[in-house]
């Protein structure tokens, strides 16, 4: 156990703290929902960031601190599942990847080379060529796209389909864990700034709770989502999946209550943050396909704690 | 950043272990129903006793007082598998955690010399004279009072909640000497002084555990006071240092979700619902791990206590309500007559939130120190 960043994560953090610098702030006038980030793609591609969890020293946890860090910026772009899916992946798969569950539209599948399928249990794989993806408009804060039927899809043997949905959800519980940061963090601004009563709106204990457990909620997230990139554990994945969209859930109103009418604006880019996290909760079957992964790899017969 | 436990931690843990089932009575579970009663605080003596044998109640302290130098991380492995398995330590686990150390650091050479060694043997237990009936939350408010009179302090005033007054040899008291914050000292005082009662309330978390003790007059002569006049608050912050990351509530509530768990699989009644709330609480409690891991991590690399102990604290409260919830909902019967573990575990996570600081109190913390929100106006 070691909390601190050894030198080697702590050069990559430093990387990509320099390389976020540059994706910090949302463009002045901006008013849209979704904030793509085509340079910032093409940077992390040009610094090889997206192999980062082959690379011996740095590993899937170096590859989960960055996902983090990244999806705390107002830009999105389809890096959590290259950075810590695509290495556990059979075969030569092109990034950006995309999952469609269900049929139902998806991040990033508009303009993904690889997409995984996900049906109840069999999960498949397909290199789409364009004509069979296509945008869809959303409010989620990523770019969405839909697979059109009649697409030809490999199936994925069980052993390997229990890989993807495990790190799915370490993807996902990294991304989230960046997204939730940012989200309190704007809140924390804003309740400071903002008097009503003649007092900073943070001096009143009633926001001040509720934003204290959202906090402690959060940094739970984080925890669970790097651990589980550390142990490449099924149940420790599904533990910080689950607790990833069930804080996501809370946390959501509970920022976007704090911020007033400011907060539906799209001038204010609150929801950058949030509808992404939105976008989260629903995936890999939402909390109750988390908490069956949690009972099949926790409560298992064998299970010991 | 890793989050492997080491060749020796292991071992450590396993050593731990293998102590454990031999020395835990076949009657264990009974009997560690109710923290504070007669049966456990016999027990915890003899088992304390045992485990100061084999080098294992004070790993942590320093060579000189019995212990062997050992790092913070073996502190915390020894919580955890002590209160994994219903605390045997009972109230000793306090000697261990905070007042031995707090007594290295503050005490004068006669305190030290006549109090560590039979900590150190596990032979004594301790009270924590904190709370009053008009002071909980705000603490330096208390009114128990310590005058001094030539060569003795008088104290008259009232504690309450006090754990394991019943069996206790010696009071870690906090008494007012002067008004103020500023005002407040600590005496060590022995229990069979003459003047002090101890009455025991019947409570939701069973016999023995909470107590209030009344002071008429007793005198102790002055070498019971602990640091200087007035030293209390700094001494009182130096012992929430040393309890920053709290009791690991999250390892008896992992266990005990478990138990629940297969109790309710066998009579096929682990559903969806069930299952459902049941991983919920395991990665709360889990989460509590990780979060008390990261104080250990921060104390071992020497860092001054921050707000992250608050954050912890939180995370295990939260942790032992799902859990506790949990229970009651799916496995009633356990709380009526079905498993004497359970319902011990319930009757001490109910307090979770409660007990060592309120949990509302480390929302305030988290909010004006964590998040640096602007306080409340007084
Ligand atoms: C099982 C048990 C064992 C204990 N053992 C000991 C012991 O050994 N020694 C000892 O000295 N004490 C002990 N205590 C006492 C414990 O420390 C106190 O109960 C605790 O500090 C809370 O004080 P209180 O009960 O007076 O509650 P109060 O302080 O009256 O609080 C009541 C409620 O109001 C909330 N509240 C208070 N102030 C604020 C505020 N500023 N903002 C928001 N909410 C607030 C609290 O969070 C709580 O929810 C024990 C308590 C329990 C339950």
């Amino acid at each position: 156990m070691d909390f601190t960043l050894n030198a080697d994560q702590a050069t990559l953090a430093t990387a990509i703290d320099s390389l976020a610098a540059r994706f910090e702030t949302v463009p002045t006038n901006y008013d849209g929902f979704t904030l793509f980030g085509r340079d910032l793609e093409q940077e992390l591609e040009n610094g090889e960031f997206f192999d980062i969890a082959l690379v011996p020293e740095l590993g899937p946890l170096s590859a989960a601190l960055a996902v983090e860090r990244l999806s705390r910026l107002p830009y999105t772009a389809e890096f959590a599942l290259s950075m810590l899916f695509r290495p556990h992946l059979s075969g030569e798969w092109p990034r950006p990847i995309a999952i469609v569950e269900n049929g139902r539209p998806g991040r990033f599948v508009a303009t993904a080379k690889t997409i995984l399928v996900i049906d109840g249990e069999n999960v498949g794989i397909t290199q789409p060529s364009p004509d069979e993806i296509e945008p869809v408009e959303s409010i989620f804060a990523y770019p969405m796209g839909r697979l059109k039927t009649g697409v030809t899809i490999t199936p994925l043997p069980a052993s390997e389909a229990a890989i993807v949905r495990k790190w799915i959800r370490v993807a996902l519980a990294a991304e989230a864990s960046g997204l939730l940061h940012t989200a309190i963090a704007m809140t924390v601004e804003y309740l400071t700034v903002r008097h009503q009563f003649g007092r900073p709106l943070g001096t009143f204990q009633a926001l001040q709770h509720r934003l204290a457990e959202c906090t402690v909620l959060a940094g739970g997230v984080r925890w669970l989502a790097l651990r589980a990139a550390w142990t490449a554990d099924d149940g420790d994945a599904a533990l910080a999946a689950l607790h990833a969209q069930e804080s996501a859930t809370r946390v959501i109103y509970d920022v976007h209550q704090m911020h007033g009418g400011i907060g539906v604006t799209l001038e204010y880019p609150l929801h950058l943050w949030t509808y992404r996290l939105k976008a989260l909760i629903s995936e890999l079957g939402g909390r109750g396909g988390q908490a069956s992964a949690v009972a099949q790899h926790c409560f298992g017969s064998a299970s010991s704690y | 950043m890793e989050f492997d436990w080491d060749a020796e931690q292991q071992g450590f843990r396993a050593k731990l272990r293998a102590f454990i089932a031999e020395n835990l009575p076949a009657d264990w579970e009974n009997l560690a129903h109710g923290p504070g009663t007669s049966e456990q605080s016999i027990f915890s003596k003899k088992f304390c006793g045992e485990l100061a044998k084999a080098g294992l109640l004070v790993p942590h302290w320093p060579k000189r007082w019995g212990g062997s130098d050992a790092d913070a991380w073996s502190q915390f492995i020894l919580a955890e598998e002590m209160w994994a398995v219903g605390e045997p330590r009972g109230g000793q686990y306090m000697n261990v955690n905070w007042i031995g150390p707090t007594l290295m650091r503050f005490g004068s050479e006669e305190q030290q010399q006549r109090y560590i060694p039979p900590m150190a043997r596990g032979e004594t237990i301790w009270c924590q004279g904190f709370s009053e009936p008009e002071s909980g939350s705000d603490l330096a408010s208390l009114r128990t009072r310590a005058e001094k009179d030539g060569n003795i302090y008088r104290i008259n005033g009232r504690k309450i909640w006090t754990s394991y007054a019943g069996h206790a040899d010696t009071c870690f008291l906090l008494a007012r000497t002067a008004p103020g914050r500023g005002g407040m000292s600590i005496l060590l005082l022995p229990m069979n002084t003459p003047g002090i009662t101890v009455r025991e309330i019947p409570s939701l978390i069973g016999r023995g555990d909470i107590h209030e003790v009344l002071f008429e007059d007793v005198e102790v002569p002055v070498s019971a006071l602990f640091g200087t006049e007035g030293q209390a608050w700094e001494i009182a912050r130096s012992v929430l240092a040393l309890e920053r990351a709290g009791i690991p509530r999250f390892a008896l509530a992992g266990r005990m979700l478990h138990r629940a768990v297969t109790e309710l699989k066998k009579a096929g009644r682990f559903g969806n619902g069930a299952i459902g709330q049941a991983a919920r609480a395991y990665a709360a409690c889990e989460a509590a791990r990780l979060y008390s891991c990261q104080i250990i991590d921060q104390r071992k690399r020497g860092l001054p206590p921050g707000p992250d102990g608050s954050v912890a604290r939180f995370a295990t409260v939260t942790a032992e309500r799902l859990a506790t919830e949990f229970i009651v909902e799916h496995l009633p019967e356990a709380l009526a007559g079905g498993d004497v573990m359970l319902l011990s575990h319930h009757q001490r996570a109910i307090v979770a939130g409660i007990s060592s600081g309120a949990a509302e109190i480390q929302l305030n913390l988290i909010a004006t120190e964590f998040l640096r929100l602007p306080r409340e106006p007084r």
